[in-house]
Protein backbone atom coordinates (compact mmCIF):
# COMPACT_ATOMS: atom_id res chain seq x y z
CA UNK A 1 0.00 0.00 0.00
CA UNK A 2 1.19 3.48 -0.74
CA UNK A 3 1.69 5.78 2.27
CA UNK A 4 -1.25 7.94 1.20
CA UNK A 5 -3.50 4.87 1.01
CA UNK A 6 -2.42 3.89 4.51
CA UNK A 7 -3.13 7.38 5.79
CA UNK A 8 -6.57 7.37 4.19
CA UNK A 9 -7.37 4.00 5.75
CA UNK A 10 -6.10 5.14 9.16
CA UNK A 11 -8.27 8.25 9.00
CA UNK A 12 -11.30 6.09 8.21
CA UNK A 13 -10.53 3.69 11.06
CA UNK A 14 -9.90 6.51 13.52
CA UNK A 15 -13.26 8.07 12.65
CA UNK A 16 -15.14 4.76 12.84
CA UNK A 17 -17.42 4.72 15.90
CA UNK A 18 -18.70 1.16 15.53
CA UNK A 19 -16.25 -0.96 17.53
CA UNK A 20 -16.73 -4.09 15.45
CA UNK A 21 -16.19 -2.30 12.15
CA UNK A 22 -13.26 -0.45 13.63
CA UNK A 23 -11.62 -3.74 14.61
CA UNK A 24 -12.33 -5.36 11.30
CA UNK A 25 -11.04 -2.45 9.22
CA UNK A 26 -7.93 -2.31 11.38
CA UNK A 27 -7.39 -6.07 10.99
CA UNK A 28 -7.66 -5.59 7.24
CA UNK A 29 -5.13 -2.78 7.18
CA UNK A 30 -2.64 -4.56 9.43
CA UNK A 31 -3.02 -7.76 7.38
CA UNK A 32 -2.42 -5.83 4.15
CA UNK A 33 0.75 -4.14 5.40
CA UNK A 34 2.17 -7.42 6.71
CA UNK A 35 1.13 -9.32 3.57
CA UNK A 36 3.30 -7.02 1.46
CA UNK A 37 6.24 -8.58 3.31
CA UNK A 38 4.84 -12.11 2.78
CA UNK A 39 3.68 -12.34 6.39
CA UNK A 40 0.24 -13.84 6.96
CA UNK A 41 -1.78 -13.03 10.07
CA UNK A 42 -5.00 -14.43 11.47
CA UNK A 43 -7.49 -12.86 13.89
CA UNK A 44 -8.00 -14.92 17.03
CA UNK A 45 -9.85 -14.76 20.34
CA UNK A 46 -12.63 -12.35 21.22
CA UNK A 47 -12.25 -10.29 18.05
CA UNK A 48 -12.79 -13.34 15.86
CA UNK A 49 -15.86 -14.29 17.89
CA UNK A 50 -17.14 -10.76 17.46
CA UNK A 51 -16.79 -10.97 13.67
CA UNK A 52 -18.67 -14.29 13.62
CA UNK A 53 -21.43 -13.41 16.06
CA UNK A 54 -21.84 -9.63 16.31
CA UNK A 55 -21.90 -10.61 19.92
CA UNK A 56 -21.08 -7.24 21.43
CA UNK A 57 -18.06 -8.91 22.90
CA UNK A 58 -15.34 -6.52 21.83
CA UNK A 59 -12.62 -6.96 24.37
CA UNK A 60 -11.14 -3.57 23.54
CA UNK A 61 -8.17 -4.91 21.67
CA UNK A 62 -7.56 -6.80 18.47
CA UNK A 63 -5.60 -10.04 18.77
CA UNK A 64 -3.77 -11.43 15.77
CA UNK A 65 -1.39 -14.37 15.42
CA UNK A 66 1.19 -15.37 12.85
CA UNK A 67 0.33 -18.01 10.30
CA UNK A 68 3.58 -17.74 8.36
CA UNK A 69 6.33 -17.33 9.08
CA UNK A 70 5.94 -18.84 12.54
CA UNK A 71 8.25 -16.25 14.05
CA UNK A 72 8.88 -12.63 13.27
CA UNK A 73 11.80 -10.66 14.57
CA UNK A 74 11.17 -7.65 16.72
CA UNK A 75 12.74 -5.19 14.27
CA UNK A 76 10.39 -6.26 11.46
CA UNK A 77 7.37 -6.03 13.76
CA UNK A 78 8.32 -2.53 14.81
CA UNK A 79 9.03 -1.42 11.24
CA UNK A 80 5.74 -2.73 9.90
CA UNK A 81 3.68 -1.29 12.71
CA UNK A 82 5.63 1.94 12.28
CA UNK A 83 4.16 2.22 8.78
CA UNK A 84 0.80 2.52 10.51
CA UNK A 85 1.98 5.23 12.87
CA UNK A 86 1.66 2.78 15.75
CA UNK A 87 2.88 3.54 19.25
CA UNK A 88 4.39 0.98 21.59
CA UNK A 89 5.40 -2.59 20.91
CA UNK A 90 6.93 -5.08 20.61
CA UNK A 91 3.75 -7.19 20.97
CA UNK A 92 1.09 -4.56 21.67
CA UNK A 93 0.60 -1.33 19.79
CA UNK A 94 -1.85 1.52 19.81
CA UNK A 95 -3.11 2.34 16.32
CA UNK A 96 -6.00 4.54 15.22
CA UNK A 97 -7.55 4.60 18.69
CA UNK A 98 -7.33 0.84 19.24
CA UNK A 99 -4.91 -1.65 20.68
CA UNK A 100 -3.51 -4.36 18.42
CA UNK A 101 -1.70 -7.38 19.82
CA UNK A 102 0.44 -9.42 17.46
CA UNK A 103 1.06 -12.65 19.26
CA UNK A 104 3.15 -15.65 18.27
CA UNK A 105 2.36 -18.50 15.95
CA UNK A 106 -1.30 -19.48 15.76
CA UNK A 107 -2.17 -22.44 17.97
CA UNK A 108 -4.61 -24.57 16.07
CA UNK A 109 -5.34 -28.26 16.02
CA UNK A 110 -8.15 -27.92 13.51
CA UNK A 111 -8.00 -29.47 10.07
CA UNK A 112 -10.44 -26.96 8.67
CA UNK A 113 -9.04 -23.92 6.82
CA UNK A 114 -9.06 -20.41 8.15
CA UNK A 115 -12.03 -18.37 7.07
CA UNK A 116 -11.56 -15.26 5.00
CA UNK A 117 -13.43 -11.99 4.95
CA UNK A 118 -12.92 -9.52 2.12
CA UNK A 119 -12.54 -6.26 4.03
CA UNK A 120 -11.83 -2.74 2.74
CA UNK A 121 -8.01 -2.94 2.72
CA UNK A 122 -7.87 -6.60 1.74
CA UNK A 123 -8.61 -10.08 3.08
CA UNK A 124 -8.79 -10.78 6.81
CA UNK A 125 -8.17 -14.34 7.94
CA UNK A 126 -10.22 -15.60 10.88
CA UNK A 127 -9.43 -18.60 13.00
CA UNK A 128 -12.05 -21.29 12.35
CA UNK A 129 -15.24 -21.35 14.43
CA UNK A 130 -14.47 -24.92 15.54
CA UNK A 131 -11.24 -23.86 17.22
CA UNK A 132 -12.95 -20.87 18.82
CA UNK A 133 -15.89 -22.90 20.04
CA UNK A 134 -13.88 -25.66 21.67
CA UNK A 135 -11.49 -23.15 23.20
CA UNK A 136 -14.35 -21.13 24.71
CA UNK A 137 -16.04 -24.24 26.03
CA UNK A 138 -12.82 -25.28 27.76
CA UNK A 139 -12.30 -21.80 29.24
CA UNK A 140 -15.93 -21.76 30.39
CA UNK A 141 -15.22 -24.54 32.88
CA UNK A 142 -11.44 -24.59 33.46
CA UNK A 143 -9.67 -23.50 35.56
CA UNK A 144 -12.98 -22.31 37.00
CA UNK A 145 -16.40 -21.40 35.66
CA UNK A 146 -16.21 -18.43 33.32
CA UNK A 147 -19.60 -17.08 32.34
CA UNK A 148 -18.49 -14.71 29.54
CA UNK A 149 -16.72 -17.62 27.83
CA UNK A 150 -19.84 -19.76 28.06
CA UNK A 151 -22.01 -16.95 26.70
CA UNK A 152 -19.66 -16.49 23.75
CA UNK A 153 -19.79 -20.22 23.05
CA UNK A 154 -23.59 -20.11 23.18
CA UNK A 155 -23.70 -17.30 20.60
CA UNK A 156 -21.27 -19.09 18.32
CA UNK A 157 -23.33 -22.27 18.54
CA UNK A 158 -26.52 -20.32 17.84
CA UNK A 159 -25.28 -18.62 14.66
CA UNK A 160 -23.91 -21.93 13.43
CA UNK A 161 -27.12 -23.85 14.14
CA UNK A 162 -29.04 -21.06 12.39
CA UNK A 163 -27.02 -21.39 9.20
CA UNK A 164 -25.31 -18.02 9.53
CA UNK A 165 -21.81 -19.39 10.11
CA UNK A 166 -20.68 -22.65 8.58
CA UNK A 167 -19.48 -24.96 11.35
CA UNK A 168 -17.97 -28.41 10.88
CA UNK A 169 -19.56 -30.10 13.88
CA UNK A 170 -17.59 -33.30 13.39
CA UNK A 171 -14.39 -31.32 13.49
CA UNK A 172 -15.50 -29.52 16.64
CA UNK A 173 -16.22 -32.90 18.20
CA UNK A 174 -12.83 -34.26 17.13
CA UNK A 175 -11.08 -31.26 18.66
CA UNK A 176 -13.05 -31.52 21.89
CA UNK A 177 -12.03 -35.16 22.22
CA UNK A 178 -8.34 -34.47 21.79
CA UNK A 179 -6.10 -34.74 24.84
CA UNK A 180 -5.33 -31.03 24.56
CA UNK A 181 -9.00 -30.24 25.31
CA UNK A 182 -10.83 -33.30 26.76
CA UNK A 183 -14.04 -31.32 26.86
CA UNK A 184 -16.42 -33.28 24.65
CA UNK A 185 -19.21 -33.92 27.21
CA UNK A 186 -19.41 -30.20 28.02
CA UNK A 187 -19.45 -29.28 24.33
CA UNK A 188 -22.19 -31.78 23.53
CA UNK A 189 -24.33 -30.68 26.42
CA UNK A 190 -24.01 -27.01 25.53
CA UNK A 191 -24.78 -27.61 21.85
CA UNK A 192 -27.79 -29.73 22.76
CA UNK A 193 -29.04 -27.09 25.20
CA UNK A 194 -28.71 -24.21 22.73
CA UNK A 195 -30.31 -26.28 19.98
CA UNK A 196 -33.25 -26.99 22.28
CA UNK A 197 -33.60 -23.29 23.17
CA UNK A 198 -33.65 -22.38 19.48
CA UNK A 199 -36.03 -25.19 18.58
CA UNK A 200 -33.47 -26.75 16.26
CA UNK A 201 -32.10 -30.25 16.06
CA UNK A 202 -28.68 -30.76 17.57
CA UNK A 203 -25.87 -32.20 15.46
CA UNK A 204 -24.88 -34.17 18.57
CA UNK A 205 -28.20 -35.85 19.23
CA UNK A 206 -27.89 -39.51 18.36
CA UNK B 1 -27.34 -17.48 -0.21
CA UNK B 2 -30.62 -19.14 -1.13
CA UNK B 3 -34.28 -18.30 -0.95
CA UNK B 4 -34.76 -20.25 2.30
CA UNK B 5 -31.98 -18.43 4.11
CA UNK B 6 -31.67 -14.81 3.01
CA UNK B 7 -28.85 -14.11 5.47
CA UNK B 8 -25.47 -14.67 3.82
CA UNK B 9 -23.58 -17.44 5.58
CA UNK B 10 -19.95 -17.01 6.64
CA UNK B 11 -18.70 -19.95 4.62
CA UNK B 12 -15.81 -22.34 4.75
CA UNK B 13 -13.36 -22.70 1.91
CA UNK B 14 -14.27 -19.48 0.15
CA UNK B 15 -14.18 -15.84 1.20
CA UNK B 16 -17.21 -13.86 2.25
CA UNK B 17 -17.52 -10.43 0.65
CA UNK B 18 -17.62 -7.28 2.72
CA UNK B 19 -21.16 -6.57 1.54
CA UNK B 20 -22.41 -10.03 2.50
CA UNK B 21 -20.75 -9.85 5.89
CA UNK B 22 -22.39 -6.46 6.52
CA UNK B 23 -25.78 -7.81 5.39
CA UNK B 24 -25.66 -10.59 7.96
CA UNK B 25 -24.69 -8.47 10.96
CA UNK B 26 -28.14 -7.80 12.35
CA UNK B 27 -29.35 -11.37 11.92
CA UNK B 28 -26.27 -12.77 13.63
CA UNK B 29 -26.70 -10.36 16.53
CA UNK B 30 -30.39 -11.23 16.87
CA UNK B 31 -29.68 -14.95 16.78
CA UNK B 32 -27.06 -14.66 19.48
CA UNK B 33 -29.36 -12.55 21.61
CA UNK B 34 -31.82 -15.47 21.74
CA UNK B 35 -29.38 -17.54 23.77
CA UNK B 36 -27.24 -15.03 25.66
CA UNK B 37 -27.36 -11.40 26.81
CA UNK B 38 -26.66 -8.84 24.13
CA UNK B 39 -23.52 -7.46 25.73
CA UNK B 40 -21.05 -9.81 27.35
CA UNK B 41 -18.09 -7.55 27.73
CA UNK B 42 -15.81 -8.77 30.49
CA UNK B 43 -15.94 -6.59 33.61
CA UNK B 44 -12.15 -6.70 33.83
CA UNK B 45 -9.07 -8.39 32.43
CA UNK B 46 -5.31 -8.06 32.38
CA UNK B 47 -5.77 -5.29 29.78
CA UNK B 48 -8.11 -3.33 32.03
CA UNK B 49 -5.84 -0.43 32.87
CA UNK B 50 -4.73 0.36 29.35
CA UNK B 51 -8.24 -0.05 27.90
CA UNK B 52 -9.92 2.19 30.45
CA UNK B 53 -7.26 4.81 29.88
CA UNK B 54 -7.85 4.71 26.12
CA UNK B 55 -11.64 4.61 26.23
CA UNK B 56 -12.36 7.23 28.89
CA UNK B 57 -13.02 4.85 31.76
CA UNK B 58 -14.75 2.16 29.69
CA UNK B 59 -13.20 -1.01 28.31
CA UNK B 60 -14.04 -0.17 24.70
CA UNK B 61 -16.21 1.93 22.44
CA UNK B 62 -19.98 1.72 22.97
CA UNK B 63 -21.59 -1.08 20.98
CA UNK B 64 -23.87 -0.30 18.08
CA UNK B 65 -27.50 -1.04 18.82
CA UNK B 66 -28.98 -4.07 17.11
CA UNK B 67 -31.60 -2.00 15.32
CA UNK B 68 -28.85 0.16 13.82
CA UNK B 69 -26.96 -2.76 12.31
Amino acid sequence: MKPEEIQKALADITAEADPTLKHLKLASLVSAVFRERSIELVVVGGSAIEFYTEGAYVSGDLDMCLISPARLDIRTRQELMGQLGAKGGPRTWQVAGQYVDILGEIETLARTPFNELQAPCGPVRLVGPEDLLVERVLVSVYPQRDEPAELCARKLIAVALSGQVEMNWQEARRLAERPEYRILPVLEELVNTVAHELGKSSPYHS
Amino acid sequence: MNSGNPVPIIPKGRPISWEDWLKGRRARRETGNRVAPEIIRRPSSSSDRRLRKLFGGERGLPFKKTEEL
